[in-house]
């Protein structure tokens, strides 16, 4: 947000009172600074003011009527005046008018109790009512399965209809009909078919539009509230849970608070029940010799664990132990794992779900400059002047993230530069790159030749930063060489994209002042992911943006703690900080506290584990909420690998395809029962809260790791959360500081420097060569896993609100290819290639690029089998996300 | 399909403004005038031409009165209630129009040849009674005069009746 | 009958005239268009429409000419021109004549003013049901523009107007002018919250003009014959220039009337309109159109002029003149009019939106002799809970026939009610509480 300086400073009186103000400040918002609150329904700050509820009026000494304080602004000298009798008397007559044809159904609302209608009723009217009329009376409509209308209520302050244009950019609800049998439906008769954000129940200030999860479940007083932080994306928005006695009743936001600020997605908003589903492992498990899991106490498992680890450590040594974690830990969980898989274990074989993109990210940002960070946050976003998405889907990936981008484009007017396989069409979910102002569409496996295009673009079109030849000549001979050796014609050729479409774009971000990129998953998840992340941070330093306020490149956390999961020393190649794993002071102090010698032995990451696992080198696995062996393809034979391991530990929510495979199992809590920090993909650290109590005997993560710790003899003892957390600000200092805004790191001067002198020559050889991967005739179609709006991972799959909206997966193509091969929406699908074949069902969509088919990796156990396994030789990341298919019509679909 | 039907005309129309969604109204104009109607499939074609979702286009559709959400009949009969065509005498018309089509205001003969809707100001209010059957305004209505005009409606499809280039009083001849 | 010279009217007047271009032509037209691309800089031409004093036809009477200059001058982005052609006033059927009987008269009307403000693209927003109108004028556009009128390079000027119709569909409320321009931007035809004003952010949230289709017709003839000649007629300094009155009601002979501002009601009743249309004298009329209050024969010698009119309690408005003879039921009439507002009604504002539905609903327990005494507090309430609390000038108007019926026929609703007397007073009767229970 734009600090203001003090010439830009109004002053006002409001009933007496004299403030002054920013210059465009709104009256009800200046009155709310001097604790005057101006009844309102339809203003809402988030909203461009409608002033359609007429409640908010005020009178202004020299205007002749009464205004609307929520579309008027400040100016000098204005009086303000709410508390005369003459505007208390339009408030009242306003309420009256909106309870002529309101029911009188509190008593069966959900929203009564916290009701703005009720409460402003309470305060300005009479408890009886001169209107003896026929209240206006709307057939009720079935809706949509999650979200209920009752139109009755409706006091058509728009608010909903507002958001849902203006925030989300979704537009799927429509006033429909005129005057007071104005209501809001979705397509005609249709039910609701949207993002489901629940932005319209949550804005609604009355009860006509709410949630029917829990619906007639609860009144607002019996609820007890939870503040926490949202597992479901890297975004880490504030939650509100609300329980009745330990029974999940809703989730809402709050406006203001959290790096969401109040917005939500179908996820936060819907998704709360995965945790509590019927599923979930209640005790320890042991498996016995048939093969079949017993139930055990915690003491058996935890002291079968620690005889098995004794005595395999004692076998073989630390470096036979493997430890693998979800990034869904809290930080004081992967701060712990790594402490126990390196002091108590002595393992330097650690790794978590960050490996799967996010360090695709984090380790170029890292060397070039010597921040892993964002050196940009969500705020920069809504004030940059361009912005670059690259390979992302922002909106089903990230969405609130999105939403930042939404509000820079939409009422910032920055310039929206987007590269995205997904074509800007319109739906039922918001496009982003239907908001671009420039548009690269270029299909999943050409992202690489694309960025080379823009860099040649700068390069060729003089768009390099005036004084960085000079500055850093080596580089910039460097790079041009580098780029030379690709021609336009090939760029053009694979990417799809004209000369004239890369340089348009190139130039509109290198006009920029405060200039964006944004990267997704598209690329932090397919080959080549660092080269390419490597390749926009010199494009960064060619167009003079890097380093510079605002400005940055900001890699999307999948996982809401993949950031943490980095920073708390939760993959190989790190120590907490993140600092190198062979950095020799960190070693040192972290012996010194700890207590321990580190382990010696080099780091090895998730594949190496499997590989050695197989080999027979690593003799036993520590899983924590990792499915493996779901989540990546057979052909990496991953289940063989832990089935040859003599003993495998799995810590589950659910007894999953892995866990399944597990010697022991251990019962863990998820989010919404256990305390502690998530850092999300901004570099925010934020309090996770504990709303219920643990299901069944689970126990938090940090719990486990510490008992079995105490059993082993190695005590890493904890009270709480907390106590980890302090330990974890000793090692690294300051870490979290929490406040409402994010810290922006800046690029390390030295770091940038030494990168400018010769870093950047570190696989220069490699990273600017552009390679075509030909799909075989037989195989036609690039089969893109991708992630939906409505799910995140498969942990969601068990959340029965998500379910309603996304229950399976379907294989999404274009209609052009859909055309083609005779396929509709609903036919079955036979979709194969060397590696097998599946059915499924078909979903046609505009927005799909030909030759592409997509499918969502949240419902991707069956079509799994189709694709190959990938290791990327530096960052050692596996990739399975693309592979190539053919697709033929099984079945006609029932319509 | 519009698009394909009215290729030309839709880019005519789409010319006009520099913001496609202007032409909403007039393509929803086209719709009812292909089909009587403002079907659904039009609001979806619609949107997908002027890139709005259906309920934009929807919400748009709903709040004008000229746009029929639903089929009606071949004719579309509009006589105006409104006050100044009240004072010359509309309501015992309207129930004369009622009694002769046999159906009440909203609804449309068995044969599907007229509907019967009871409108307000049409902006003829010098030469009232009037209606409005399908594009034609007729005026100066009495008993006799509308029902010759439903006779010749049935019989042509047209009727003689219908008001030319309006002028009120008719100029005087020198 | 005392004849005056007719403006607007003139030339339709004249036997034989279609209103073609050519008979357009042959009695001198498009010479002021001619005049204004050759001679005459926008400044200029903006202060002869000042000084004419011609103000605006569509209801609130705003000088045209200093419309015109809030338009920002150094803007140089596009501008654009709406001819508000909407005419869906009750009681208002004067655009409509002049549309369809002498289409380039507007035309030219437009292609005046698209020149004094910088527009190159004006819009003629129509009411949909006018579809003879929307073709003339169509067709007269054609014309216009092959004749280098209107188009890319009007009369070799270099400079272009694009004149487009663009036909409503049904929403009174679109003659307010942000409701036509969000109808023409193909939303909802909701009145947007001023400020900001068209003159800096109207179509488009461009710089833009809506004038009222008789406004615009004035021009050619400000602009051939003067600002003096057209400052002298009619009602000096304030109401200049002549009007097209619409009688309608119970007249002798309805239709379109034009005459010089400042002339009584009598005279244009009685010697125009030939006066009533049976033995029944005049009780009652409207001066202006649906939303103006209602006058008695007793504000017969009222001038027709703005100030005259608003003195008397009521308003020009429209221009649209509606008589009721002795007999009419003032509150049938007021609730005929009410239940327009009602059906008009955009939805926005609370007081507009509930208010037309529940004033509509108590004068038809009134009327239909369901009344209660305390209504008449009501109806007096509500109407003071709406009046400039909305956001356009649709709540000041839809309570304007309640207010002056009650005000001088205060007696027929009580009789009314005391009919009703039979029917117990307490609400039990009333149809909501049978729904709740
Ligand atoms: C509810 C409402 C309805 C209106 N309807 C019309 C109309 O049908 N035609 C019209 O010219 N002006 C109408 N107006 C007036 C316009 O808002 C606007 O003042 C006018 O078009 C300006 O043109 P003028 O300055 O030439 O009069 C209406 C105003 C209101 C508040
Ligand atoms: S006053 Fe009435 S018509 Fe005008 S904006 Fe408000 S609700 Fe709509
Ligand atoms: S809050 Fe101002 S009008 Fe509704």
């Amino acid at each position: 947000m734009a600090e203001s300086n003090n010439q830009d400073l109004v002053t006002l009186t409001v009933d007496g009172m004299t403030t002054s103000v920013p210059q465009g400040t709104l009256v009800i918002e200046a009155a709310r600074q001097v604790g005057v609150m101006i009844p309102h329904f339809c203003y809402h700050p988030k909203l461009t003011p409608d002033a359609n509820c007429r409640m908010c009026l005020v009178e202004i000494e020299k205007l002749p009527r009464l205004q609307t304080s929520c579309s008027t602004k400040v100016a000098e000298g204005m009086v303000v005046k709410s508390n005369v009798p003459h505007v208390d008397e339009a408030r009242k007559s306003v309420l009256e008018f909106i309870l002529a044809n309101h029911p009188l159904d509190c008593p069966v609302c959900d929203q009564g109790g916290r009701c703005d209608l009720q409460d402003f009723s309470h305060q300005y009217t009479p408890t009886t009512s001169r209107f003896t009329e026929l209240k206006r009376v709307f057939p009720k409509e079935y809706f949509s399965p999650l979200i209920e209308t009752q139109m009755n209520r409706c006091v058509q302050c728009m608010r909903c209809v507002r958001y849902c244009d203006q925030v989300m950019d979704v537009k799927a609800l429509a006033p429909s009909g005129r005057g007071t049998l104005t209501e809001i439906k979705h397509f005609s008769a249709h039910e609701l078919d949207c993002e489901f954000c629940g932005g319209c129940v949550q804005i609604c200030p009355v009860g006509a539009i709410t949630s029917r999860l829990s619906m007639y479940d609860f009144r607002p007083w019996m609820l007890k509230r939870t503040d926490t932080i949202c597992t479901y994306c890297g975004d880490g928005c504030h939650i509100t849970i609300q329980k009745k006695q330990d029974e999940l009743i809703e989730v809402n936001s709050t406006q203001g608070v959290g790096r969401n600020n109040g917005d939500l997605c179908a996820r936060g908003f819907f998704g709360y029940h995965a945790s509590v589903h019927p599923d979930r492992i209640m005790h320890p498990l042991i498996k016995q010799q048939d093969g079949r899991f017993a139930q055990a106490t915690w003491e058996e498992a935890l002291e079968l664990v620690a005889e098995k680890f004794q005595g395999i450590k004692t076998a073989f040594g630390g470096n036979a132990f493997g430890g693998l974690v979800t990034s869904r830990c809290t930080n004081e969980e992967l701060y712990l794992f790594q402490k126990f898989m390196r002091g108590v274990l002595g393992s330097n074989r650690v790794d978590s779900s960050a490996r799967f993109g996010h360090v695709n990210g984090t380790l170029p940002l890292l060397s070039v400059q010597g921040t892993h960070r964002w050196t940009a946050t969500f705020e920069d976003i809504v004030d940059a002047d361009a912005l670059l998405l690259i390979g992302t889907n922002i909106t089903e990936t990230n969405p609130i993230t999105g939403l930042k981008v939404k509000q820079a484009v939409k009422q910032g007017h920055a310039i929206l530069v987007t590269m995205e396989s997904l074509l800007p069409a319109r739906g039922t979910i918001s496009n982003i790159t239907l908001l671009a102002t420039h548009h690269l569409p270029v299909r999943p496996d050409h992202y690489h030749i694309a960025i080379v295009g823009l860099i040649k673009s700068v390069l060729d079109n003089g768009l390099v930063d005036p004084g960085l030849e000079t500055r850093a000549p080596e580089f910039f001979r460097a790079i041009k060489a580098a780029i030379d050796s690709t021609s336009w014609a090939h760029i053009e050729e694979v990417s799809g994209v004209s000369r004239e479409v890369f340089s348009q774009s190139a130039h509109a971000f290198s006009s920029s002042t405060r200039g964006m990129i944004i990267v997704g998953q598209g690329v932090l998840r397919s080959p080549r992911g660092a080269e390419m992340v490597t390749n926009l941070l010199d494009f960064l330093i060619l167009t003079g943006r890097h380093g510079q306020p605002g400005c940055g490149l900001c890699p999307l956390a999948e996982e809401n703690n993949d950031q943490g999961a980095i920073e708390m020393g939760a993959t190989a190649e790190f120590l907490p900080g993140p600092i190198a794993i062979g950095h020799h002071d960190t070693r040192q102090a972290l012996s010194k506290l700890w207590e321990v010698d580190l382990p010696q032995e080099p780091a090895s990451s998730l594949m190496e584990m499997f590989r050695d696992a197989q080999a027979g080198q690593v003799k036993a696995m520590y899983i924590v909420g990792e499915n493996p062996v779901e989540s990546l393809p057979q052909t990496g034979k991953i289940k063989e690998a832990l089935e040859s391991l003599e003993f495998l530990v799995c810590q589950e929510l659910f007894l999953t395809e892995t866990a399944q495979l597990a010697d022991v199992v251990l019962p863990a809590c998820s989010y919404v029962e256990k305390d502690g920090t998530f850092t999300n993909t901004e570099g925010m650290v934020q309090p996770v809260r504990q709303a219920i109590d643990p299901i069944g005997e689970s126990r938090p993560d940090w719990e486990i790791f510490s008992a079995l710790s105490v059993v082993m003899d190695q005590p890493m003892e904890y009270g709480e959360a907390r106590d980890i957390f302090k330990e974890i600000r000793s090692v690294i200092p300051g870490y979290g500081l929490v406040g409402p805004v994010a810290t922006r790191p800046t690029p390390k001067v030295d770091v940038v420097q030494q990168y400018l002198q010769e870093g950047f020559a570190h696989g220069l050889a490699t990273r600017y060569v552009c390679t075509q991967d030909q799909p075989a005739s037989d195989t036609p179609f690039l089969l893109a896993s991708t992630q939906s709006l409505f799910h995140s991972g498969k942990f969601s799959t068990r959340s029965k609100g998500l379910l309603q909206i996304q229950s399976s997966g379907a294989i999404m193509l274009n209609p052009s290819d859909a055309k083609k091969l005779g396929i509709a929406s609903g036919d079955s699908v036979c979709v194969s290639n060397a590696h097998g074949a599946v059915t499924t069902i078909a979903r046609v969509l505009n927005r799909i690029p030909p030759d592409v088919a997509c499918f969502p990796e949240h419902f991707d156990q069956d079509i799994r089998c189709l694709f190959e396994l990938h290791i990327d030789k530096e960052s050692h990341v596996p990739y399975s996300k693309l592979t190539w298919v053919r697709l033929e019509r099984v079945e006609k679909g029932d319509v | 399909m519009l698009a394909e039907k009215y290729q030309d005309h839709i880019a005519d129309l789409l010319a006009r403004y520099p913001v496609k969604r202007s032409a909403l109204l007039p393509l929803l104009n086209l719709a009812q005038k292909e089909e009587g109607y403002v079907s659904e499939s039009a609001m979806k074609e619609i949107a997908e031409i002027l890139d709005l979702t259906p309920p934009q286009v929807y919400e748009t559709a709903t709040f004008y009165t000229m746009f029929n959400m639903n089929p009606i009949g071949k004719f579309h009969v509009q006589i105006c209630k409104s006050l100044m065509c009240g004072l010359v005498g509309s309501d015992p018309l309207i129930q004369w129009v009622q009694q002769r089509l046999g159906v009440g205001p909203g609804q449309t003969t068995s044969d599907r040849l007229f509907t019967l809707s009871v409108v307000e100001c049409l902006g003829s209010c010098g030469t009232g009674p009037m209606m409005q059957v399908n594009d034609d305004y007729y005026e100066r209505l009495s008993e006799e005069r509308v029902g010759r005009i439903f006779d010749e409606l049935k019989e042509t499809g047209n009727s003689s009746l219908k008001s030319g280039p309006f002028m009120v009083p008719e100029p005087i001849s020198r | 009958m005392p004849t005056h010279e007719k403006i607007l009217l003139k030339n339709m007047d004249q036997p034989g005239y279609t209103g073609s271009l050519k008979d357009y032509e042959a009695v001198g037209g498009y010479q002021a268009l001619r005049r204004v691309m050759k001679e005459l800089a926008p400044a200029d031409l903006i202060d002869i429409v000042k000084q004419s004093g011609l103000r605006g036809r569509g209801g609130a009477g705003f000088p045209t000419g200093v419309k015109w200059s809030f338009i920002p001058k150094d803007y140089t982005g596009p501008k654009y021109l709406c001819c508000n052609a909407d005419e869906s006033e009750p009681g208002t059927f004067k655009d409509r004549q002049l549309m369809e009987r002498d289409p380039h008269q507007v035309l030219e009307g437009i292609a005046i003013a698209c020149q004094a403000i910088g527009a190159e693209t004006a819009y003629i927003y129509i009411r949909g049901e006018f579809r003879l109108g929307a073709k003339i004028l169509e067709h007269a556009i054609d014309e216009a523009r092959q004749a280098r009128y209107l188009g890319e390079n009007v009369l070799s000027s270099g400079v272009p107007i694009q004149v487009y119709v663009h036909a409503g569909a049904g929403a009174y409320i679109c003659g307010e002018e942000t409701a036509l321009l969000e109808s023409l931007e193909g939303k909802r035809g909701m009145p947007r919250v001023k400020p900001p004003f068209p003159a800096t952010h109207g179509l488009y949230q461009k710089p833009t003009v809506v004038n009222n289709v008789e406004t615009l017709a004035n021009l050619p003839h400000i602009v051939t014959r003067g600002a003096d000649w057209f400052a002298s007629i009619g009602s000096p300094p304030k109401s200049t220039g002549t009007r097209i009155f619409c009688l309608s009601g119970h007249v002798k002979q309805p239709g379109n009337y034009e005459v010089p501002m400042g002339i009584t009601f009598r005279e244009l009743i009685y010697e125009h309109a030939g006066g009533m249309r049976g033995e029944k004298p005049l009780k009652a009329f409207i001066p202006g159109g649906a939303s103006a209050s209602f006058l008695t024969e007793a504000h017969l010698d009222v001038k027709l002029d703005f100030e005259s009119v608003a003195q008397a309690g009521s308003m020009l408005g429209s221009g649209g003149v509606t008589v009721m003879e002795e007999g009419t039921s003032m509150v049938w009439a007021a609730l005929r009019l009410m239940e327009f507002f009602y059906h008009e009604s955009c939805g926005k504002c609370t007081p507009c939106r509930e208010g037309s539905s529940w004033l509509v609903q108590v004068l038809q327990r009134i009327v239909d002799r369901r009344g209660r005494m305390e209504d008449l507090q009501v109806l007096a309430d509500l109407c003071q809970n709406i009046v400039g609390r909305t956001v356009c000038a649709f709540g000041d108007a839809e309570i304007a026939p309640i207010v002056g019926t009650l005000q001088y026929w205060r007696n027929e609703y009580e009789d009314l009610i005391r009919e009703s007397t039979a029917i117990s007073t307490t609400s039990k009767e009333l149809p909501v509480l049978a729904l709740n229970s």
